[in-house]
This record gives structure tokens, sequence and C-alpha cells, in this order.
């Protein structure tokens, strides 16, 4: 028999023989015909035990899902004893819970259930070449070698499944539902509203998409001075410390990495009780006679904006500088000495030299550093906690908020899930753009293998 | 035209002697307006002397003007027989010069108003002969830099040096201060103790920080050891074999980063609770190293740049990729694993989020950063203000000594996997 190339679902089952065809409903039976017993076996127990397991209970969970639960918690006249009795109604968010997890094991299965076909293919066409296939032991001898993918991904692979990928369907599946605080389970149900929550939330009008605007808003103006300002702070300082004629190179830097040293959750924890009404820098300014009346400097938007991005450049700036002081070392000195000879002035020189080379090199480093700073949870949840409050805004937002602090806040404050899942779609939306955009034309994804 | 001296870039003698003498000048020039009018530093200076009750910063004055003047005396002498030796001198007192004249800019309110020379004393009394002192002290101070070619850079990096230890300085004095609460009017304690961090531990106190700690201690190692293993074992693989899906997997991986990561923390938390695991530090470890697959980047980038032709000769010597992975890259990679230990370890360390979510109000499950972020709540500040320092002072310690040591290992690490 000729071989056909191109393996894939439908040329498997129509090129195939007679086994291959059983595979698609009896798994592994391809591998059992061609001496793979116990690896036909495994995947046989696998199939076992998945329909075992839809018709126990997962069916009723993949069915559940669509309703999200119909009985109300509630009193009950139970006519036997003739009392009102307390019942139980359905829980949504536990019937989301388990239908994800159905969802999950019944993707997990399909995989399981190609992987068996591909396998069994093979062992067929090895059989059909007059190669003997390889028995079980052999098999596990292969994950050292070979197969060594299986061995080292397992664990991460389960891992992200479990704690990763299935909290992350169960919280996209969230956006579309109205599980707010006046849908809190187990008193009351939740139910699917379609792209309601993403209307409210971005069109005009609405008290809430007045506060998603302001707050997104501040996000971009902070992602953009939070980045750049740690980003050419950085390089100045590490130039400065680099230059000729600078002694006690290692100690300078000790100095700067101090703040990088220590948790930022301390850091930034001991600074905002700083720059409290009554810290110690107010205190301080008073008695230096630099102002009579505290300033505020966490409790007005407008300077607390500045504090953070200031504060910020206190805990940032190290970190780029650490970064950035390999990279300069890196740059040829021939380049300087002619610049230099050509009468370049120090400006020039960082003009013309120091900065597109520190630019091409560090491209992907200001990328995601970007996308980190749309997400710092840490520098603003601890240094201000989104404060001070406004009116304006929908409750729990603050006009220093970004948009992952006010979700974390509608998350653990006001347990609007539906909002905080639709805010961190939108978020995933905006990063994933800016990603795709940005990255494209970044050389350093593609060439992974230059150095190799 | 001026002689040449060796060393000496005399170019900026002049300009550096005329800014010298001005500064001397200002000296006599109003230093601040006060009830009884404009005041030079001499006679404030003369004051100072005959009030009785002398404060201790009096002296700054003193200093400032003896530096002026001895600094504008060296530039005469330099001006007519430059050497090296004796502009290094003056380098040296125009650089105290310009340091008083920048202390006087803090201390004015302080030194006037408890010699009774001014009642309500500002800043924005001083008078333009400070100013003019301190512009012209630091632009002298350059000029002579200059002359001794000797890199300015260090006038930014001390001004910018204070300013980054300012904070920690201020929490390692916190830490140590006897006088309780938030609130106290100056920078150094009155009185130092060690009792601060003795509260901490003492075994009848309210704050269990002990517990915390320890809690803390166990969980940043378990995190440490196993998310190191899963990412090293992710990145080899990802890096050194090649198989279909890997890109795939990949951009799965770089999609899901992209998702705010505690977005779906409240479905972990039932997925925990499922599995009866809630509440407790197990629940922590395991959750970190489910993640921790998402941390390859910088890893896969540094085992990238470990040439092919290593792995290959390894297979035609009939090593398995197993046995490449732990007796060839491991071995060549020790900066990275460096770089991933500390990571991780500082990374669990200090997670607030969802240990604060997992563990709610059991106290005695917290962690440090849920613990100290847990005392400088505006209930707690005020009394636990000192305690939350030493708190603080000893979570920091070991992890800024384990950085500052391993910090060659950071960069080597960081920059192994930075390509253009």
């Amino acid at each position: 028999m000729k071989e056909y190339k191109n393996r894939n679902l439908i040329t498997i089952f129509t090129k195939g023989d007679i086994f291959s065809k059983i595979s698609y409903i009896v798994c592994g039976a391809s591998n059992m015909r061609h001496g793979q017993i116990i690896k036909g076996l495994l995947f046989l127990c696998l199939e076992i035990s998945y329909i075992f397991f839809m018709i126990t209970k997962g069916a009723g969970m993949l069915q559940a899902l669509t309703t999200l639960g119909d009985n109300l918690q509630g009193m009950q006249f139970n006519e036997e004893i003739g009392i009102y009795e307390m019942h139980a109604g359905d829980n949504s968010m536990l019937i989301l819970l388990y239908g994800v997890v159905a969802l999950v094991i019944s993707l997990s299965f399909i995989a399981v259930w190609y992987f068996s076909i591909v396998s069994g293919e093979a062992a067929r066409k090895r059989a059909a070449e007059g190669k003997k296939n390889r028995g079980f032991i052999e098999d596990v001898k292969s994950l050292a070698n070979e197969n060594v993918r299986y061995l080292l991904l397992a664990i991460p692979v389960i891992g992200l499944l479990v704690f990763t990928v299935m909290p992350l369907i169960y919280m996209i599946l969230m956006a579309f539902t109205n599980y707010d605080q006046e849908h809190q389970p187990p008193g009351n149900l939740f139910d699917w509203v379609g792209i309601k929550n993403f209307i409210t939330l971005l069109s005009t009008g609405d008290r809430l998409s007045s506060t998603f605007w302001p707050v997104f808003g501040w996000t971009l103006i902070w992602c953009i001075f939070a980045t750049f300002t740690c980003y050419f702070g950085g390089i100045i300082l590490a130039m400065i410390i680099n230059s000729k004629g600078i002694r006690f190179k290692k100690v300078w830097r000790t100095i700067f990495i101090f703040t990088m040293a220590i948790p930022s959750f301390i850091s930034l924890r001991v600074v905002a009780t700083m720059l409290g009404e009554k810290g110690i820098f107010n205190v301080l300014l008073q008695k230096w006679g630099f102002t009579q009346t505290a300033l505020p400097f966490l409790s007005n938007a407008n300077w607390a904006r500045v504090s953070v991005i200031l504060v910020n450049v206190w805990i940032g700036v190290p970190v780029t500088m650490l970064m950035v002081s390999g990279i300069l070392m890196n740059i040829p000195g021939e380049l300087y000495e002619s610049a230099k000879i050509d009468g370049a002035g120090p400006i020039t020189i960082f003009r013309k030299i120091t900065f597109p080379y520190m630019w091409f090199v560090t491209t992907p480093y200001l990328i995601s550093n970007l996308i980190s700073n749309f997400n710092n949870f840490n520098t603003i949840y601890f240094l201000t906690g989104g404060e001070p409050h406004t009116l304006d805004y929908y409750k729990g937002a603050g006009q220093t908020d970004l948009l992952v602090t006010w979700l974390y806040k509608l998350t653990k404050d006001s347990n609007d899930y539906n909002l905080a899942a639709t805010i961190g779609i939108i978020i995933f939306v905006i990063s994933a753009i800016f990603t795709l955009v940005t990255f494209d034309g970044s050389g350093s994804l593609k060439n992974e293998e230059g150095f190799q | 035209m001026k002689k040449n001296v060796i060393g000496l870039n005399l170019k900026y003698l002049d300009y550096a002697v005329c800014g010298v003498f001005l500064m001397a000048i200002s000296v006599f020039l109003p230093y601040a307006a006060l009830s009884d009018g404009r005041k030079n530093l001499i006679s404030v200076m003369i004051d100072l002397i005959r009030s009785a009750n002398g404060h201790a910063l009096n002296l700054m004055v003193y200093l400032t003007v003896a530096a002026s003047f001895v600094s504008f005396v060296f530039g005469v002498i330099s001006f007519n027989a430059a050497s090296v030796r004796v502009v290094k001198a003056w380098q040296a007192v125009q650089a105290f010069a310009t340091a008083f004249w920048t202390f006087l800019l803090f201390a004015s309110k302080t030194i006037l108003e408890s010699a009774g020379i001014a009642g309500e004393f500002m800043n924005k009394q001083l008078s333009f002969g400070f100013w003019i002192a301190l512009i012209v002290s630091y632009t002298s101070l350059v000029l002579i830099m200059r002359m001794t070619k000797t890199n300015v850079g260090y006038i930014i990096l001390t001004i910018l040096g204070v300013i980054w230890m300012f904070p920690i300085l201020w929490i390692l004095l916190t830490a140590l201060r006897a006088e309780q609460g938030y609130y106290v009017g100056y920078f150094i304690p009155k009185k130092l103790t060690l009792q601060n961090f003795a509260n901490l531990f003492s075994n009848n106190s309210v704050i269990p920080f002990k517990k915390w700690w320890l809690n803390t201690f166990i969980v940043a190692t378990a995190s440490c050891v196993i998310n190191t293993l899963i990412i090293l074992a992710t990145s080899f693989t990802l890096s050194r074999t090649r198989f279909a899906g890997r890109k795939a997997f990949m951009n799965v991986l770089m999609i899901i980063g992209l998702f705010p990561g505690f977005m779906s923390l409240i479905a972990v938390y039932n997925i925990l609770k499922g599995l009866g695991l809630n509440q407790s530090l197990l629940a922590l470890i395991v959750v970190g190293a489910a993640g921790a697959a998402m941390g390859y980047h910088v890893t896969k980038g540094f085992f990238d740049t470990i040439p092919k032709a290593i792995d290959e000769a390894a297979i035609i010597d009939g090593a398995t990729r197993l046995q490449i992975f732990s007796h060839i890259t491991l071995p060549l990679s020790k900066p990275i694993i460096v770089y991933t230990v500390l990571g991780s370890f500082l990374a669990s360390w200090s997670d607030y989020i969802f240990p604060s979510m997992l563990f709610g109000d059991k106290q005695s499950s917290y962690t440090v950063a849920v613990g100290l972020y847990w005392l400088t709540d505006f209930r707690r500040i005020d009394k636990y203000y000192t305690q939350f320092a030493a708190g603080a002072v000893i979570v920091a310690v070991p992890i800024v000594i384990l950085f500052i040591w391993l910090q060659r290992y950071y960069v080597e690490g960081l920059s192994g996997s930075v390509k253009g």
C-alpha cells in the first residue's frame, strides 16, 4: 500500500485501514492492533472514564450553563409537616464554575482523542513499513530523550490549565452575565445578559461610562509618563555613573539599587506614610520654611497624580539604570572617539550615538514596560489606593485609580464581578492590539535563533 | 597669555575666580528680610554670637562665611600661581562652601527663629544675596571641577544619592525610634532603641509578626525552588527542542499573559475551595507554581544564546535530552539560574494581592506583605508605626543583602536575554 502525505483527521479516516477508522470511536484500537497494547488500553481507559464522567455529571453541568439556574432560594410550603421550609436554590456561580470545568475536561479529552488517532495511525504506518513498534517501556524511556517535552511540560501545562486557563474562561464568561452586587449567589441568581456590560461601560451617558473614560485616560497618561520618565532617567543615570572619571562606580550603583532591592510593597507603603498630611515630608517642609500649611501630596487629585509619577521614578529609574549599564558598555568605544575628534559635544554624541543604539536594543524592553505600567497595580495601590475619591465616579473608584486597580476594587470591595471581568477583557484587548502592532516591527521575536 | 599647568585646564580659571569673588561679596549682600530690615550674613552672624541661647546649627552660618572667604583666598592664590595641589584644595573648600550654602536653605528658619532674630521665618524672606551666593557657589564648583578635569557627575550623583537614600534612612531611623507614634516633628529620633524589634517578636505582642515572617519564609522558599524548576524546564523545552505546536504554545502563553493576572483570582479562590485548599499556605505555593511557566521569557532568551553545536555534539555522544538539560545547559547557565531563583523568591516574598484575597481576616496566615499593609491602615498606623518600620527593616534587610551580593548575576542574566 502506498503511503500518503498530509496526515490529518480526514486523510487518516479515508486512507487508513479499518482499525484507523475504529479508532475514531474506540480510542487506541489501532495502537492495540499494531502491538502497542498498553498504550492503546490507556487511551481506551481515558475514553471510558470521560464517557462515564459525562453521563454521570458532565452533561448536566454543561446543560445547566445555558440557564445558569432557575430555582431561586426561598421558602416553600412543605405539606407533609405543614410548615414553610428554607429550600436551597440554584447557585449560579457554582453552576458557571462547574460548567467551565466540564468544558475544559471536554476540550482536554478532544486533545487526547486527536492524539490517540494520530498515534494509532503512526503505529499502523510503522507496521506497514515492516518496522517494529515501540513497546510501552521504550515509550517511557523516550520521555527522557526525543519526547522530553511531555515530561518537562506536563506539570506546567496542567498547572496552567487548572489555575490559569480555567479561571480565565470562567471570568471571561462572567463578563457576559449580570453577576453584580444585586445578583449575589446563593441568595440570588444571575443570568446571561450578552454584551450589555460592554455597552454600559463604554457608551456615554451612564455613570459607569463617565467613570470608565476618565480612569482610562489617566491610565494612558500614567502609562506613558511612568514608562518614559523611568526610561530616560535610567539612561541618564547609567551614563553618568558609567562616564569616565567617576570613581567607586559600584558604590554609586549600590546606593541606587537599594530602592530596587527593597520589596516594593514596603518602600511604597513607607513613602505613602511619608507623604501623608502629617508625614515627614510635610513636617520637614514646614520646618525648613518652604511652606506654612501641609501640602496635599496625596489628597488633591493633581498633586497625587504628580506624586505617584515621581515616586515611580524613584522606584523605576534604578531598574532601567541597572539594565542599561550593561548595554552602555557594549557600545563600541571607537564611535565616541571619532565623534569627539570630529568635534561633537556631549549632547550631539547622546543624540547621534548613544540614544539610537540604546533605542535599537531596548525597544522590546520598552514595549513590555509600557504594558506592565498600563497594569501597574502595585505602585498605585500601595501608594494612594486610588484615592482621592470623587463623587463624580462610580463608587469606589478614585482619581488616581488605573483600570487594574479599579478592577481589583470592583472584585474585592463592591463584588461587581461582571464589571471587573468586562474591564479585564478591555485591558486584554488594548494590550493585545498594542503588542501586535509594536512587536510586529521589532526583530527580537523573529530572530529567536540568531545566536545559536 | 597664562602659562600652562599639566593636569589643569586653565581656560576656566578666570571665571572660577570671578565666581568665588562674587560668592564672597554676597556674604555682605542682604541675606534675609527680617523684621528690622534686610540683613547680610555677617550681621546675622554677629547677632547669633551675641544671642544667649545658641543653637548647634549656628555653626552652619559661621562655617558658610568661613568657607566662602577661604575659597576666595584659594582663588586668589591660584590666580597668581596655579598648581594642581592648590586647585585640588580649592575644589575641596569650594565643595564644602557649596554644601554649607545649600544647608542654609534648609536650616535658616531654625537658626533664625531659635536665636530670636526672626519671629515667623519663611524661605521666601531669604534675600537676593543668598540666592546669588547659592547659584554662584554651584557654578564656581562646576568651573573648578572642569579645571581639575573632575567629572561634574559627582555633584548630580551626590544630590540624587541623598534624595534616593532619604526614605530609606527615614525608615531605618523610625525603626530605631524610642518615641512612638506616626507624627513626630523631627527627622532624627531623640532617643534610639531596639525595643521596636523586640516588641515585634515578643510572645505577648498583638501582632503575630513571628508567624507572618515564618509563613512568608516557608512560602517563598518552597515557591522559589518549585518555580525555578518549572521555569527552567519550560524554557529548556521551548528553547532547545523543536516540536509541532511549540510556536502555538508560546503564543497561547503570551495571550494568557496579556490578561490582568488577578482578574481571575475569584475563580482561583473557588477552585481552591473545591480542592479544600482555601486559607492555607499550600494554596499560595500551588497557585504560584501553576503560573510559573508564564515567566519563561528571560530564561528562554538566555538558553537561546547557548550554541546549538554543543547539544548536537552531546547527542552524537549518546546523551539523552534530559542529560543535556542537567549536564550541559544548566551548568552553563549559572547567571540565569541565580536570576530566576532571586526573581521567584522576591516575587513570592512580596506578593500582596493573592494572599490578601485568600486569607481575608485570618491574621495568623498572613504573609509579611499582607501583615505590614494591614498595620499601615489609618486605624492602626499611629499605634504601630515604629513597629511597622521595624518589620519593614527586618523584611528588607535579607533581600537587600541577597540582591547586592547577587547583583552581578542579575545584570548578566538580563543582558544575556537582551538582543537587538
